[in-house]
């Protein structure tokens, strides 16, 4: 399966690469739009919550945006993602090519954006004087268990995409509560304690989001344990995903 | 050493044909116990090899299952019953254009279309020129793929699909691309590549042209294969069909 994927890697390159151009083609501002609605939702936030949580919290404003760019990509690759099998099927019943290749590159160049997006929350390290510290060394392997944790959701809802259409729309509900259960715009220690700090625990993107919080705000060592679990969960989880997609796609097709 | 490029073992292929496909979740549960589509046997346990370097054409009226036998031989889809194993690197020419993207240039759409043929950047890079020589489309192939005319855009595709340098070639009624210069140029070419020892297997409606061509004729009739063997099954099925 490897050596496949590898044969196709032009096919995987080009098209990780017209998403990423297709996205700021046209308009020098281009960068900066996928970024702009990110900065934002966080301008929203950082006026509003304060009120409505009494928050503490020094640097708020960073705080927030270091929630809210993971965040940002994740939500991106549910929605593109859960479609990306249906909005090729012009491709896909012309020729044949690996088709996890498209799941894989929307994942991509998700990640390549958040890269990206990864300056803003340095200018704002360095504008609100918190500065960088050396675990941001670890920054790689969070970046990679997002990256698997995503894969494997996108390799599912693409695959069953094609089989049940609405399922967009659910995921796009699912997702929205979600945002809630996730420590994005309050810390889970506000929860210390309580039984939603556990269900903040069991939700991956929880620990995920803690963790860069860890490595660019609090400048300290994410929890290990957590990690590990996570990386192990997380690779195990893609696989399965990988082989349902596998088993569903040789209906693509005929069902697109 | 002689040995298959395609075996197609006991194949036989299904389409449900659904009036009213259930395509949402509430669909789907609410009609889950329920018969649902009517299955119509494209392909009924179809049996065939093809050796290295053969060309073969396969004829039949509409709707016999030619298409559909390609398809499966591409992996496009898939047999409901049996096994289809094909050795060698395999390129389809079923249909021209597969991820040309119209507001790119001729030339940027020649790197997206062989890289879904599997190529790599530097085996792309080493094709251009005879690509674009071949296509004939001069200066057009650095002016966006939506200001082609049809026959331009076919050029453009079958010059790419042709150039990727298979070792089985499946064609499905392409053909009638371009002008009668174009296609003449088409048909020496799949004549050279035939030479080189490549497997084609050609789907195609105009007779006296596969006639030339071919070397195997294998003659589809409702999703069985009818007859298989030289020149005599294009006469059969004149006699019958013509
Ligand atoms: N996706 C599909 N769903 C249902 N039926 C299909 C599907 N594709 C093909 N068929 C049916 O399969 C049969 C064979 O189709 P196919 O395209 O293989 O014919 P063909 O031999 O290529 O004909 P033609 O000479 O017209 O190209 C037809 O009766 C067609 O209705
Ligand atoms: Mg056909």
């Amino acid at each position: 399966m490897l050596k496949e994927l590898y044969n196709y890697r032009e096919l995987l390159k080009t098209n990780v690469k017209k998403e990423i151009r297709g996205k700021y083609k046209g308009s020098f501002l281009g960068i900066l739009w996928s970024f702009i609605s990110p900065l934002l939702m966080t301008l929203v936030y950082a006026i509003v919550f304060p009120f409505i949580l009494k928050s503490t919290e020094p640097h708020y404003v960073t705080f927030i945006i270091i929630g809210v760019l993971p965040w940002t990509w994740f939500t991106n690759m549910m929605a593109n993602g859960t479609t990306i099998i249906l909005s090729n099927a012009g491709v896909i019943k012309k020729v044949y090519f690996p088709r996890e290749i498209l799941p894989i590159s929307v994942v991509t160049s998700g990640m390549i954006n958040f890269l990206i997006s990864c300056l803003i929350i340095g200018i704002f390290l360095i504008c609100s004087g918190i500065g960088f510290s050396p675990y941001i060394l670890l920054l790689p392997v969070v970046v990679i268990i997002q990256f698997l944790f995503s894969l494997g959701i996108v390799f599912i809802t693409s695959a069953i995409d094609i089989y049940i259409r609405d399922l967009e729309y659910i995921i796009a509900f699912l997702v929205n509560i979600l945002f809630y259960a996730t420590p994005i715009l309050y810390s889970p220690e506000m929860f210390a304690g309580t039984p939603i700090a556990t269900l903040i625990k069991l939700n991956p993107m929880g620990t995920i989001i803690n963790s860069y919080r860890d490595i660019f705000f609090y400048k300290q060592m994410p929890d290990i344990i957590s990690l590990v679990v996570l990386i192990g969960g997380c690779l195990g989880f893609c696989i399965i995903g990988y082989f349902l997609f596998k088993k569903l796609s040789k209906g693509f097709a005929e069902e697109v | 050493m002689p040995k298959n490029a395609i075996v197609v073992k006991d194949v036989t292929k299904n389409f449900k044909l659904y009036y009213d496909k259930p395509s949402t979740l509430k669909e789907r549960l609410v009609f889950w116990n329920k018969k649902k589509a009517d299955v119509h046997t494209v392909l009924k346990e179809v049996s065939l090899d093809i050796k290295k370097g053969e060309t073969v054409a396969l004829i039949g009226i509409n709707g016999s299952g030619k298409s559909t036998l390609l398809k499966l031989m591409t992996k496009i889809i898939y047999p409901t019953e049996g096994k289809i194993t094909t050795n060698g690197k395999l390129t389809s020419l079923l249909e021209l254009g597969a991820g040309f993207h119209p507001d790119f240039t001729g030339r940027e759409n020649i790197y997206f279309n062989a890289a879904i043929f599997g190529l790599t950047k530097q085996e792309i890079d080493k094709r251009l020129e005879d690509i674009i020589e071949f296509s004939e489309l001069g200066e057009f192939i650095d002016s966006p793929v939506r200001t082609y005319s049809s026959g331009m855009y076919m050029r453009l595709a079958f010059s790419v699909a042709i150039n990727v340098d298979a070792e089985i070639l499946l064609i499905d009624e392409i053909l009638a691309v371009g002008d009668a210069h174009f296609q003449e140029k088409c048909f020496s070419k799949l004549e050279e590549l035939k030479n080189s020892n490549k497997t084609i297997v050609i789907v195609s409606h105009s007779l006296q042209s596969v006639k030339k061509l071919c070397t195997r004729f294998v003659w589809i009739h409702e999703g069985k294969i009818k007859m298989d063997g030289n020149e005599k099954v294009i006469d059969e099925y004149m006699k019958v069909c013509g």
